[in-house]
């Protein structure tokens, strides 16, 4: 139990790198048909640190950035997140409701509470789409929306989501407008490492005993 | 006389110095940067803790995770080059709860509360004086400290840089 915390087998890393990739599939559909554009995703790519280690989502810790979490609780539990540039979000709100706050200080309402359903379609759908494929409850907790430093969210987050273990598991995720405008963002999934073997079992990848 | 390199603090470290320093803890959420200096032999230290305390039943991997662990051991590491552990003064931020949109956020883990209590505690039980502190609100943080100068400055995308306080007994 926990024992294989820093241990991922390949075959584990693949499989939980196509769960992603699957979950993340039916997000960016979903994105693409509320904001009527084409959204394109990397490979996910997965990283097993320490805590301490984990790198920035961006290249500037403190840049500003928009990003939605939802926690989720069940077989499985963890962290999912949605991360966007400053820009970023204000093309999505521009996308979803024609307006977009010009800067900080003119943040409303209306802005908080897009993102805030953005990150409820998309992280949702991820959620149920694994859950779906595997079997294994996985349910959403109410999103919440932070506007500011990177590195102030993604340090949250990693607390928030996985402060039992000492390394972290982080499924990363690029997601990206077809189009020449930019909407650029990252998906982060960070399960605790608790329930990883579960997920295993259920994927018939569990190390033998 | 060498011009100090900055010591980014990353989160569980612990790191000091004798003579000026440069020290940043970048991108604090519920984190808390606490910067400790002893006048009377020029050490200091930084530590960037994560959690208010450690997990009883598992192995302390970095003790500069846990508030609990990490202050005595950064007091134990500033006791080793040369401090004055009776005469030291400290200063912090951080603890703050970075999700504030949401019909739920009151019902998340408010971890930047407890650590900031933590950290209050236990610095009266050690006996360290807290020249100034920031802590809680929404707003991320990075904390910068010039030992030089002794000038600890506070910077947040939404308040800007300001200074926090110098580190003066």
């Amino acid at each position: 139990m926990g024992s294989n915390e820093s241990s991922i087998e390949q075959l584990q890393d693949s499989c939980l790198r196509e769960l992603t990739n699957i979950g993340l599939g039916h997000a960016t559909m979903a994105l693409a048909s509320l904001t009527g554009q084409n959204f394109n995703m990397d490979v996910p790519s997965m990283s097993v640190t320490a805590a301490p280690d984990l790198t920035c989502v961006f290249t500037n810790p403190e840049e500003l950035t928009v990003a939605v979490s939802m926690p989720f609780t069940g077989d499985v539990q963890g962290q999912t997140a949605f991360f966007f540039p400053w820009a970023s979000a204000q093309r999505l709100s521009r996308l979803l409701t024609g307006l977009a706050p010009a800067d900080l200080d003119s943040i409303d309402e209306l802005f908080g509470s897009t993102i805030l359903e953005v990150g409820n379609i998309l992280c949702s759908s991820f959620l149920n789409a694994i859950s779906d494929m595997t079997g294994l409850r996985m349910e959403a907790t109410p999103p919440a929306v932070s506007i500011d430093g990177a590195q102030s969210i993604v340090s949250t987050l990693i607390v928030e989501a996985c402060f039992q273990d000492t390394q972290i598991l982080t499924l990363e995720t690029r997601i990206f407008e077809e189009s020449s405008e930019t909407l650029d963002g990252r998906f982060l999934c960070m399960p605790a490492s608790g329930g990883l073997q579960t997920v295993f079992e259920r994927l018939g990848v569990a190390e033998a005993a | 006389m060498a011009v100090a390199t900055p010591t980014l603090v990353g989160m569980a470290e612990i790191h000091v110095h004798q003579g000026p320093a440069l020290y940043s803890c970048i991108g604090l959420g519920s984190c808390i940067g606490l910067v400790a200096h002893c006048p009377a032999s020029g050490v200091s230290g930084m530590i960037h803790v994560m959690l208010p305390e450690a997990f009883k039943d598992k192995p302390i991997d970095k003790p500069g995770k846990f508030v609990d662990v990490g202050l005595p051991e950064l007091v134990k590491m500033m006791a080793a080059k040369g401090a004055n552990t009776n005469r030291l003064v400290a200063a912090y931020a951080g603890g703050a709860q970075v999700f504030k949109i949401g019909a739920d956020v009151s019902s998340r883990l408010d971890i930047g509360k407890r650590n900031a209590e933590a950290v209050k505690d236990l610095l009266e039980k050690l006996r360290i004086r807290t020249i100034a502190h920031e802590v809680g609100g929404s707003n991320g943080r990075t904390v910068t400290v010039d030992i030089a100068s002794l000038t600890v400055k506070v910077r947040s995308i939404n308040e800007g840089e300001k200074v926090l306080c110098v580190l003066r007994g």
